[in-house]
């Protein structure tokens, strides 16, 4: 009895710990998320890009709009100074955001861009980005940013508009919020 | 390997009374019985919800429910049957029929079995009781997405918390299962010739074992993004709700096998019994089912195409998902093949597992048509996704459920059930089950979505016919109590094997199955499949 009770308990430890560790790999699986997004490009729509090779010729037009969104509660103001603009593909187009942190502490803040229709971002080449890294703010502070871009010429022709709207986001424990 | 463990009692007959047989229950036949009868009461309180699903949606337009309540009873209706009703429910068949089948004295851990159990009503209470905070019960839907449930109040604390109680139960009850069947066979009964529910519940113990404590990590997270000011999931701080997802889906996924090969482990019971020939292909049987378990980790974003992957994710993902339907297709073609010209007869249990044939395989041919991701993508939470999976889990699960009671029903009770009222029960369930789930796939496909209280007017006749039948369907399982109730009672004594060919260990056992069974091991010379060829020993009291 005993030899057999105590493979019964041998099993059930192997067993619990298979149950542990597969409560780690649910753990595991946030940083592995980031590392595969990482690695295959996914997602990765904060980083500069490389400048398309120029197409010869003046490329097809493109009308442009600048948006900006801020989740309730969240100390920013944020906005473009232009709103729309004709760009054509393959030229090198600039935009300014003017960025504000309206509260009385200082803050980190992150920038998201997003593309409408989604199917656009590919060929937005961002150079130049304040998107590319967190960004810090004195209290009351009012920053300017450029944002650098090149629409691809590659881009299907039937996309004929797109809008570029930043979503800025706290980052939690660097200011003094 | 058969040994005795720590449940060998002293030779004593009686059974222990009243309620404390029940609270301090280590007897693996009691806890069965508990485990039933718990998952009934929660398919009827499960139930209960989706009737007030379908009265809302019997007509366009608000009626009953405001749309917070609404989405309330779709999550926890949702919830309830997974978790509170068809796992519970194969748990207690397991813990009834494992030792029988394999001829052990009990389940391995008696006291931890007991845990197992009692764990599982404080959860439902959780559930049930969740509906009067204030704020209501959860209502982000069953799987329970971010950023959905990093805002609701305290109902989804309540559920979090008791996802955590009933996988611990789950967790503990399949560990009690693989001990069993791995150490506790009886001499002869080998891993190649036990019955194919003791094989369909091994592998699906091992499952829960691997993926519930990976659904409990994706609460967790949620549960700290709401209170502890971690950002897993909320975008606003660096996370990705897509991430819950795939830690979801990575649980979600093979849940539906934990849900599906039980029953296709009691179908390859049922069909040779009442064929009267041994099931065709046993060995691919155990391949397949031993496939599916593992293919069923590899295809868990099949319910993301519409998240926006990249085409070569969804390529593979939905390869991988087609590939599932190959060891599926071979259990299908077995089932079939053991019924080619065997001596069939048609008594409640073998109409059950017909039926469970038929419309599970009409459920996985729509589950093939949701894998093309780029069908899915019109597909996707439309009420065809309703339609497939209430086509795999009622007419899958709880059918075969269904046929396990009937089936067994002689053995547990030592009483008949009433044979009339059970061919009532299929045929009523059968027709009722399809005027209901049949028309959602036309409403999928004309693009209604799931999880909203109203609709576009040219939904409605559609919904009517559903409401209708939803109705009689959870009216018609009335009579399964009753006949379930009175057969218990004043059932005719049933025989030691009811079944003229039935053949596994459980009917060579007299009926009802004695209180303590096999408390010595028995000598057993096996043929496939569990059937017994001749044994010596094995004793009960």
């Amino acid at each position: 009895m005993d030899r057999s009770h105590s493979a019964n308990v041998v099993l059930l430890r192997k067993l619990a710990l298979i149950a542990l560790m597969m409560f780690g790999f649910a753990w595991a699986l946030v940083p592995m998320y980031r590392v595969i997004c990482e690695v295959t490009g996914l997602n990765q729509v904060a980083v500069a890009d490389a400048a398309p090779s120029q197409a010869a010729g003046a490329g097809a037009e493109v009308t442009m709009t600048f948006d900006s969104m801020v989740q309730a509660g969240l100390p920013w103001q944020v906005r473009p100074l232009m709103s729309h603009l004709k760009a054509r593909t393959g030229q090198f187009v600039r935009v300014d955001y003017e960025i504000t942190n309206a509260s009385d502490k200082r803050v980190v803040g992150q920038a998201v861009p997003r593309y409408l229709p989604a199917a656009a971002g590919e060929y937005v080449k961002k150079l130049d980005c304040f998107c590319f890294k967190q960004q810090s703010f004195a209290p009351g502070e009012t920053k300017r940013f450029p944002v650098v871009f090149v629409i691809d010429p590659k881009m299907p022709r039937e996309i004929g508009a797109i809008t570029l709207a930043y979503s800025i986001f706290d980052v939690p424990g660097q200011g003094g919020s | 390997m058969a040994t005795v463990t720590d449940t060998q009692h002293a030779p004593h007959s009686h059974k222990p009374s009243g309620l404390s047989r029940w609270l301090t229950a280590t007897n693996h036949k009691d806890i069965g019985t508990l485990y039933l009868w718990f998952s009934f009461t929660m398919f009827l309180s499960g139930g209960v919800m989706a009737l007030c699903i379908r009265a809302e949606l019997f007509h366009p337009g608000l009626q009953f429910f405001q749309p917070e309540l609404f989405n309330q009873f779709t999550t926890l209706h949702g919830l309830i049957m997974v978790f509170g009703a068809i796992m519970p429910a194969f748990t207690g068949l397991a813990n009834w029929m494992l030792p029988l089948m394999i001829g052990a004295p009990d389940m391995a851990f008696a006291r931890m079995n007991n845990w197992s159990f009692w764990l599982l009503p404080p959860a439902a209470l959780l559930l049930l009781t969740s509906f009067a905070v204030p704020g209501g019960a959860a209502a982000a839907g069953w799987t329970l997405y971010a950023p959905l449930s990093t805002q609701m109040g305290m109902g989804m604390d309540m559920t979090i918390f008791a996802i955590h109680i009933m996988g611990i139960s789950s967790i503990m009850g399949s560990i009690n299962i693989i001990v069993t069947i791995l150490n506790l066979r009886a001499p002869g009964m080998t891993l190649m010739k036990m019955p194919m529910f003791a094989w369909a519940t091994l592998i699906t113990a091992y499952l829960i074992i691997a993926v519930m404590p990976v659904l409990a990590g994706a609460v967790t997270m949620v549960l700290t993004d709401r209170h502890f000011g971690t950002h897993f999931f909320n975008a606003a701080g660096g996370g990705d709700p897509i991430l819950y997802q795939h830690v979801f889906w990575f649980f979600g996924h093979p849940e539906v096998y934990i849900m599906a090969l039980p029953a296709f482990g009691i179908v390859s019971h049922v069909i040779p019994t009442f064929a009267r020939k041994p099931l065709f292909g046993y060995t691919s049987m155990v391949y397949a089912t031993s496939s599916i378990g593992i293919l069923s980790f590899m295809v868990w974003a099949h319910h993301m195409f519409a998240t926006g992957m990249p085409a070569t994710a969804q390529l593979f993902f939905m390869y991988a998902t087609m590939l599932i339907a190959v060891p599926t297709g071979v259990k299908v073609f077995n089932w079939i093949a053991t019924m080619w010209e065997g001596a069939m007869t048609f008594e409640t249990p073998m109409l059950f597992a017909i039926g469970f044939i038929m419309l599970f395989t009409i459920g996985g041919l729509s589950g093939v048509t949701l894998s093309v991701a780029a069908v899915d993508i019109a597909l996707h939470a439309s009420y065809y996704v309703v339609a497939h999976f209430h086509y795999v889990l009622v007419a899958g699960a709880l059918f075969s459920l269904f046929a396990a009671i009937y089936y067994w029903f002689p053995k547990m009770t030592g009483k008949m059930y009433n044979e009339r009222l059970g061919k009532l029960h299929f045929w009523w369930s059968m027709v009722w089950f399809n005027v209901t789930f049949f028309p959602m796939h036309f409403l999928g496909l004309a693009g209604m979505p799931r999880r909203i209280p109203d609709y576009a007017l040219q939904f409605t006749t559609f919904n009517e016919i559903a409401s209708v039948g939803a109705f009689c369907f959870g009216l018609g399982q009335l009579i399964f109590l009753y006949n379930m109730l009175v057969s218990i009672k004043y059932g005719e004594p049933a025989p030691q094997k009811p079944w003229e060919g039935a053949d596994t260990l459980e009917w060579q056992i007299p009926t009802p199955a004695p209180y303590h069974s096999f408390t010595e091991a028995p000598d057993l010379e096996v043929a496939e499949n569990g059937a017994i060829r001749a044994i010596k020993g094995g004793q009960h009291h």
